[in-house]
């Protein structure tokens, strides 16, 4: 395999270290042979970057003059001066800086990286690779020592316009599900380091993937979801969500919107209302049964939970958490209830949490425990033997690692699950391993980055998966992998499904975990789950 | 000769002292200053004990904080006494790791121990061997045990550390040139500190009686290989704040800060004042989508009218 060294990532080699699918780990049962990646037309290659690995994240035009060529370093430049300015980044300075500086190059961090190990262990996709050329630039261009001495104090990377392409890509490489940073034994967080560099390129280069930013949280922002689902709309799917609930209980359930000063306010990732309606279906049917007195909103920042400028800026990432917070003030709700998606609850609960100053510090919290107190209540009964199939529940990196919600999900599943139905995967809790869609990855289908999505950065998730499963692979018994967020079935859905084909070969079907609770309830005459509808 | 020797073990070292303390200081002056950053935890947090997150309870914010000394304190004592993470996730590297760090440490205790002798004897009681009080007695032996026993492991891991850094392709490859730097340092320091024990100075009679000359700021030139070892434990400490080596200091930050910083906002809390003063920096940021050269809470869109929203 082609070694590559700090130095060596501003080559101009036509690919700089390709991926190519020999060099991936295979699961089993899986022949690499007949991996095939979408062949890129030579119009297309001549117009774009795609010479880190051969994938293209980001869409970047190559510079044609050697005036473009300087105007993307300078920039560049700027932008990296910028990241260690207290007034540009007060909201991650202290650990931007730490993580820079006190690096050991110890490697402990790789082994614990699924895109590194399941790559085969190319060099590009460390963890410390990527904030190596970081600290190697800025300390080529902004210490006095780096100036004077270079190499001789590890300033050994000089920049061009293909360091900076290779950059920018390869920060679209890593999904920033941290499980790097806690392995470090200093503390260095490699996955921080690759969202401030996003930063670098979204806040001052304007570059960022389509999905993300133009159709992602500037279209949350101007017509409020990044579904592109404005309030009009958004009340049209309430009434088809009403719709499902009918056909699938036997009975009409009202679901309140815009209901003033109600207890909670449920905010889903809108992706639930156009890709999985039984989501929030389930919640619904859930909620008026428990009795809970909560409303949705229509308000156009009120309905709609993702906030992508978690991933890659913090700008947006402002704007939207205070819009919807606002929204929830507007309504004079107690409280907001993120429903089921992992980067939702993180961006809204916890990394908000120091924005929301004076009367915008409204309460504000995850759906997992609510869920668990409706099950351990017994306001609803739940028969567990309708859940009589083999279930493994995917840990979203957000709500474990990020957040410490271990308990509620496995709680619920104690209750609702046929005995000796329920199995965790290997590595579960805080030791999860990231669906492959973290940090926009999911949502990135732009070139051919899905290609590289589905066979890397999901491969351990499926690896995973069929271990959990391994004593009852066989298709003829249905098995249900639990996946309580959005994102992660949008990974679930494109890679184990359509990628791997394990609904096909093992008769795999994944959903969340409210669609298991409803299934178990006593009240519902049909099973909620259909094996053969579903997905 | 011997004022260069002098000049080593006197005046430099105390120079190196006195750099390493107030560089050391400015630092850690500098890491508390910065603003407080947005929550970025990373769990488990040791100090919210046996029940784990708070985020896991309905209405948590009406809860006190998790406050759990003991857990946290017991984390914290695996970590710096035994680099338990890397002994979890890397065990190759921490059987160097370990020694070297575990050197630093008794090497530390060495030179308290030291300096404690110094003082003993400028009390007036001998510390030594036959010494009529049992304390110096076990002071004097306590000094050599650590003493050697710091040298020697601390050598030991360097060169462990030195090894993986030529012969282990991927911990060469991520290496820079500072890296050997760093870890020649240290073979200097802990090497130059075993040959002035083994050649001149088997019950540190010496350096005692040398740091007793320091203490009354009345330094002597001691023997070369003593000078020696002063030598380069000067340049260490000189170096030491300016380099990643400080990571020592950085770790608490990275724990207690980042990691494991669980504290919510409150209304009227100090961390509400500090946030709201953050919140009026102005930025410039020049993507299209960022209003540049205006305040943080300025970027911010008024809420929207109501025909924009159809
Ligand atoms: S980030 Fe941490 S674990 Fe990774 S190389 Fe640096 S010090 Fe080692
Ligand atoms: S955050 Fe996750 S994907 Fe990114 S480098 Fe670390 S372990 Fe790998």
């Amino acid at each position: 395999m082609k070694k590559i060294l700090i130095k060596d990532f501003g080559s101009d080699d036509e690919v700089l270290s390709p991926l190519n699918p020999e060099d991936l780990l295979p699961i089993p049962g899986e022949n690499l042979e007949d991996i095939k990646f979408k062949k890129i037309k030579p119009e297309t290659l001549a117009k774009y970057d795609f010479s880190l690995d051969g994938f293209s994240a980001l869409s970047l035009p190559i510079p044609q003059t050697k005036e473009e060529e300087e105007a993307i370093v300078n920039s560049f430049l700027k932008g990296l001066e910028k990241l260690f300015v207290k007034e540009n980044n007060w909201g991650f300075l202290q650990p931007s800086v730490l993580s820079t500086e006190y690096c050991m190059q110890c490697n402990t961090c790789n082994e614990a990286c699924p895109i590194y190990v399941e790559s085969g262990r190319k060099d590009i996709y460390r963890p410390n690779f990527r904030p190596e050329v970081l600290r190697r630039i800025y300390k080529r261009y902004f210490s006095t020592s780096g100036k004077l001495l270079g190499k001789w104090v590890g300033a050994d990377l000089e920049l061009n316009w293909r360091v900076v392409y290779h950059l920018a890509e390869l920060v679209y490489r890593c999904t920033i599900c941290r499980r790097c940073a806690s392995v470090c034994p200093i503390g260095v967080d490699n996955a921080l380091l690759s969202r401030e560099l996003r930063k670098i390129f979204s806040q001052e280069m304007g570059i960022a993937p389509e999905n993300v930013h133009r159709s992602g949280s500037m279209q949350h922002l101007r017509v409020g979801s990044s579904t592109g689902m404005n309030p009009v709309a958004f009340k049209d799917s309430i009434e088809f969500i009403e719709d499902i609930i009918e056909e699938k209980i036997g009975r009409r359930i009202t679901i309140p919107v815009d209901k003033e000063g109600a207890d909670i306010l449920l905010i889903h990732n809108a992706g639930e209302y156009v890709s999985w309606p039984e989501n929030p279906a389930a919640f619904a049917i859930l909620f008026e049964a428990a009795g809970l007195n909560w409303t949705l909103s229509s308000d156009s920042m009120g309905y709609e939970g993702v906030n992508y400028g978690v991933w890659y800026d913090d700008v947006q990432f402002a704007r939207v958490a205070l819009g919807q917070i606002k929204a929830a003030k507007k309504l004079g709700v107690k409280k907001i209830v993120v429903g089921e998606c992992g980067h939702a609850t993180k961006a809204l609960v916890s990394i908000a949490d120091r924005l929301a100053v004076g009367d915008l510090a409204i309460p504000r919290e995850g759906c997992l425990p609510l869920l668990e107190s409706i099950v351990t209540s017994g306001k609803i009964k739940f028969d567990p033997s309708r859940n009589n199939f083999p279930v493994t529940l995917h840990d979203p990196c957000n709500m474990v690692r990020l957040m410490g919600i271990i308990s509620p999900q496995r709680n619920i599943l104690k209750h609702i699950m046929a005995p000796g139905m329920f199995r965790e995967m290997p590595n579960c809790g805080v030791d999860n391993y990231c669906c492959g869609g973290g940090s926009g990855f999911a949502v990135m289908n732009t070139q051919n980055f899905p290609n590289w999505r589905d066979n890397l950065a999901s491969r351990h998730k499926a690896r995973q998966v069929l271990e959990a499963f391994k004593d009852c692979l066989d298709p003829s018994i249905p098995k249900y992998y639990c996946a309580p967020c959005s994102n992660c079935k949008g990974a679930a859905r494109d890679s184990l499904i359509e990628h791997f084909g394990f609904r096909e070969k093992y008769n795999i079907i994944y959903a969340g975990l409210v669609e298991l609770m409803v299934n178990a309830m006593v009240d519902i005459p049909e099973p909620f789950i259909s094996w053969e509808e579903e997905f | 000769m011997d004022s260069l020797t002098w000049f080593i073990s006197g005046p430099l070292l105390y120079i190196a002292v006195i750099t390493f303390v107030v560089v050391t200081g400015k630092k850690i002056l500098y890491f508390s200053s910065m603003p407080r950053h947005l929550r970025w935890d990373l769990y488990p947090v040791p100090h919210q004990g046996p029940e784990g997150s708070k985020y896991q309870k309905v209405d948590f914010s009406k809860l006190k904080p998790q406050v759990h000394l003991m857990h946290e304190l017991w984390e914290m004592g695996q970590e710096i006494l035994f680099i338990k993470r890397a002994f979890k996730n890397n065990p190759k590297i921490w059987k160097s790791s370990f020694p070297l760090h575990a050197g630093i440490y008794l090497c530390a205790v060495w030179m308290a121990l030291v300096i404690c002798g110094a003082i003993v004897e400028l009390a007036g009681i001998p510390v030594y061997k036959t010494s009529p009080s049992t304390l110096a007695v076990v002071l004097y032996y306590a000094t050599i045990l650590c003493g050697v026993a710091g040298a020697v492991t601390g050598l030991a891991g360097t060169i462990g550390l030195l090894w993986m850094r030529y012969f282990d392709e991927g911990m060469r490859d991520m290496a820079d040139f500072i890296t050997y730097v760093n870890l020649y340092l240290m073979l200097l320091v802990f090497g130059s500190a075993l040959l002035a024990w083994w050649n001149v100075d088997p019950g540190y009679n010496w350096i005692r009686s040398h740091t007793m000359s320091l203490v009354t700021l009345k330094p002597v030139a001691p023997d070369l290989l003593i000078a020696m070892e002063i030598f380069w434990f000067s340049v260490f400490l000189l170096y030491l704040p300016f380099s990643r080596m400080l990571h020592f200091v950085a770790k608490y930050y990275f724990y207690h800060d980042i990691m494991w910083d669980d504290e919510s906002m409150k209304p009227g809390s100090k961390l509400e004042q500090d946030v709201i003063a953050s919140l009026h920096y102005k930025l410039n940021w020049n993507a299209p989508h960022i209003t540049s050269d205006a305040a943080w809470v300025d970027q911010i869109p008024a809420d929207r009218k109501e025909e924009d929203k159809k």
